[in-house]
């Protein structure tokens, strides 16, 4: 990884030096581990703060929305997804933006790796082949394959090379396929519950919710300026940590990434309970595909299925 | 002060009497993480545990909580009349509190027990619990409480100190109350020479803080200087934020909350749920002007009134135990540590900081 | 969104979908009736929906 974080320093350097943006904005080494901090250069003797490993699991594309200055943008392929969506939603134009592209092999999974060892990880180290993570701390060490500690979504994802891009930092990455991974085993097991069951399984998910919107703040898509939560007049939802508020707040928030959910998971990583509030958007990402072979992000000349009408739009819900 | 030996195979019996008179919370694991909880009959508490993943915070201040009832029906007797629900406040003591979280109580109650306003719920909540601490002999890396205001073995807010030492835990009886529970347990043994190993311990715990923050300098500061630093600390540290509230729910010593009516039917409820100062909500105006409206502001606020307003107005130093929460569950990685030494290590010459980690 | 609350565990058929014409009362009628007898089938066994208090300290 010291190639890449070498490489972002160096294309970074050179647009500021050149004046084709700004600002960068790309990501450095957290004060503790797994947790890489989104940061700006806007000058050329920042740019030393920009690193690159497997930590940097926020999405970048929440940080241009509605900027009016150049920016120049280290993406992997989630973020310039997300960039897609923006440029399409007019968060941002396609001519402010210089992508740096970042063929990405995954995020490891700070609350996987939490929960598996009890006490706090006081650093991280992935081997030169990115093949290992190894984890420390106080009295324990250990060494695990990477593709068994990365996010789900992340072991799940079809577009690990940026989708846009003005310049890529390496060779792309092989990309995994529908024969190399099941992509929505997860909602499907949840499709075959009863309802009763579906009930008690989404219940218990959203038990440890605190209504941090930690969730909500950290996905690019939540740019609305006042939050349906947030509205008092009328008041849409309640807002102490009953549980059915706490589920309609989960459920509008996902129905409202229906169709622009790149599933890039930093709802997830966020989340300081690491509860897994995908199930609801990657039934979404899923219905999406399925309903109207529509994967978000791929393209800035179209826009979202739930945005426009085709007259072959599926109606069978329709009575 | 007197201390007590309780070997951990009495400790059971020990909390079995105890329910009798207590209602009893203490850290369960739950999933893969630990969190307080009441303790049904025969449940026990995990004492093995390292500390919770949220803070004990909760346990006198719920994170939702009905103030008063009222109704809507204009022939009920109680028609637009504001009710204090019945709850249930039957003594408590909570087993196994790490001191980090037991000074946050003392610094929350700066704020809810003053000369001119009390919270109600909040002290009755208080007055009725006992605080049986758990000193901490495996700080965390992030941990920085000698530095904040607390220790891995502070007695300041517990009544009593239970200090795991082996087989048994010595245990301090620091208050009163502390001795009442004691005696309603069963614990009587006096312990032998316990003051020294309890020192010991202390200072061999002390020293395996490695995390810390320099605070020496915030009262001097000038407030205005650091208000106005933002080049050199709030533009860098809000770009990052995210204006979520997991520094602010996950914090032992933040105390905000909100204030909202809720109403089914004829039934209305007046309910207080925490807030935080990360949420552009939080000081929106009813004229729709919003004196923090951005998240620089919003930083600021945060910082500078657990760095800098609250010790300039209390002079008992920062509004900060140092349990590492939220720098551990923040996202974005906005360290409190990070910012402290900032703050104080701000030069206004230079409207530099010469520390910056 | 009528998976996705499904996909949440309401039942299906509390969620109904029609296209009626403003000139077309009786299908309306029919409609509404309809909906109303299901949805009130289902509410017999389930009454989980309804909010009559937070949950809350």
């Amino acid at each position: 990884m010291t190639s890449y974080t070498d490489k972002i320093r160096e294309i970074s350097k050179r647009l500021l030096k050149e004046g084709k943006v700004d600002m960068v904005i790309g990501f450095t080494k957290g004060s503790v581990p797994m947790m890489n901090q989104p940061m700006f250069a806007r000058n050329q003797n920042d740019v030393d703060g920009f690193a690159w490993d497997g930590n940097c699991g926020i999405n970048l594309a929440n940080y241009v929305t509605g900027r009016s200055e150049k920016i120049g943008i280290v993406a992997k392929g989630c973020d310039s997804r997300n960039l897609a969506v923006h440029i399409v939603e007019n968060k941002i134009k396609r001519d402010q933006l210089y992508i740096i592209g970042v063929p990405c092999t995954g995020m490891v999974d700070r609350h996987k790796l939490t929960a598996s060892v009890g006490g706090e990880i006081e650093a991280i180290e992935e081997d030169a082949a990115g093949k290992t993570v190894t984890i420390s701390g106080n009295d324990f060490s250990e060494t695990v394959d990477r593709v068994d500690v990365l996010q789900e979504n992340c072991a799940l994802c079809m577009h690990r090379n940026p989708v846009i891009y003005d310049e890529l930092i390496a060779e792309e990455v092989p990309e995994q396929t529908e024969e190399s991974v099941d992509r929505y085993e997860a909602v499907r097991k949840v499709e075959e519950m009863s309802p009763e069951e579906k009930w008690a399984y989404f219940d218990d998910l959203f038990s440890d919710c605190i209504r941090c919107y930690a969730c909500r703040n950290a996905c690019p898509l939540c740019y609305c300026p006042t939050c349906f939560v947030d509205e008092s007049k009328p008041q849409w939802v309640g807002k102490s940590i009953d549980p059915s508020d706490i589920r309609i707040f989960h459920f509008l928030r996902a129905y409202h990434c229906a169709g622009r959910c790149t599933d890039c998971g930093a709802c997830v990583r966020s989340c300081p309970m690491g509860i897994n509030v995908r199930a609801l958007t990657k039934k979404l990402e899923k219905d999406s595909l399925e309903y109207f072979g529509w994967e978000a992000g791929l393209t800035t000349e179209q826009r979202p299925p739930l945005d426009t009408y085709k007259p072959d739009d599926p109606e069978q819900f329709i009575k | 002060m007197k201390v007590i030996q309780i070997d951990k195979s009495e400790l059971d019996a020990g909390l079995e009497k105890l329910e009798s008179e207590f209602r009893l919370i203490g850290p369960v694991k739950e999933k893969d993480y630990h969190l307080f909880t009441t303790l049904t009959p025969g449940q026990k508490p995990d004492l093995e545990y390292i500390n919770t993943r949220l803070s004990a915070r909760s346990i006198l201040y719920p994170q939702s909580e009905v103030m008063f009832e009222f109704s809507l029906d204009k022939n009920d007797e109680n028609y637009a009349v504001l009710k204090e629900p019945q709850k249930d406040r039957q003594p408590t003591a909570v087993i196994g509190i790490r001191p980090c979280d037991a000074d946050a109580y003392e610094v929350v109650r700066r704020n809810f027990d003053t000369p001119e306003y009390k919270d109600p719920y909040w002290l009755k909540n208080y007055e009725s619990t006992t605080l049986v601490g758990l000193a901490c002999s495996k700080p965390c890396p992030t941990c920085f409480c000698t530095s904040a205001v607390s220790g891995p073995f502070s007695e300041k807010n517990v009544d009593i100190l239970l200090v795991d030492n082996g087989d048994h835990y010595l245990a301090r009886l620091v208050t009163e109350k502390g001795e009442k529970l004691a005696e309603s347990a069963g614990w009587n043994r006096p312990a032998e020479n316990a003051d020294e190993t309890i020192e010991k311990m202390k200072l061999d715990a002390e020293s395996k803080i490695k995390s810390e923050v320099a605070t020496d300098n915030l009262a001097s500061q000038a407030l205005i200087d650091l208000y106005e630093a933002e080049a050199a600390i709030w533009e860098p540290e809000a770009f990052a934020c995210i204006n979520c509230g997991t520094c602010t729910h996950a914090c032992p010593t933040c105390w905000c909350f909100d204030v909202q009516d809720e109403t089914y039917g004829k039934a209305g409820f007046r309910m207080r749920n925490w807030d935080s100062c990360m949420y552009p909500l939080f000081t929106v105006h009813a004229s729709g002007h919003n004196p923090r409206g951005t998240k620089i502001a919003r930083i600021r606020q945060r910082f500078m009134h657990k760095l800098k307003y609250y010790v300039d107005k209390y002079e008992k130093g920062i509004q900060c135990t140092g349990c590492g929460r939220c720098v551990r569950l923040c996202p974005v990685n906005i360290d409190i540590r990070r910012i402290c030494n900032k703050m104080n290590s701000y030069d206004p010459e230079t409207c530099s900081c010469a520390v910056t980690s | 969104m009528k998976n996705l609350l499904e996909h949440m565990g309401i039942d299906p058929g509390r969620l109904h979908f029609s296209w009626i014409s403003s000139a077309e009362s009786t299908k309306f009628v029919e409609v509404a009736k309809n909906v109303t007898e299901e949805v009130m089938a289902l509410q017999s066994k389930e009454k989980k929906y309804m909010k009559t208090k937070p949950k809350v300290a």
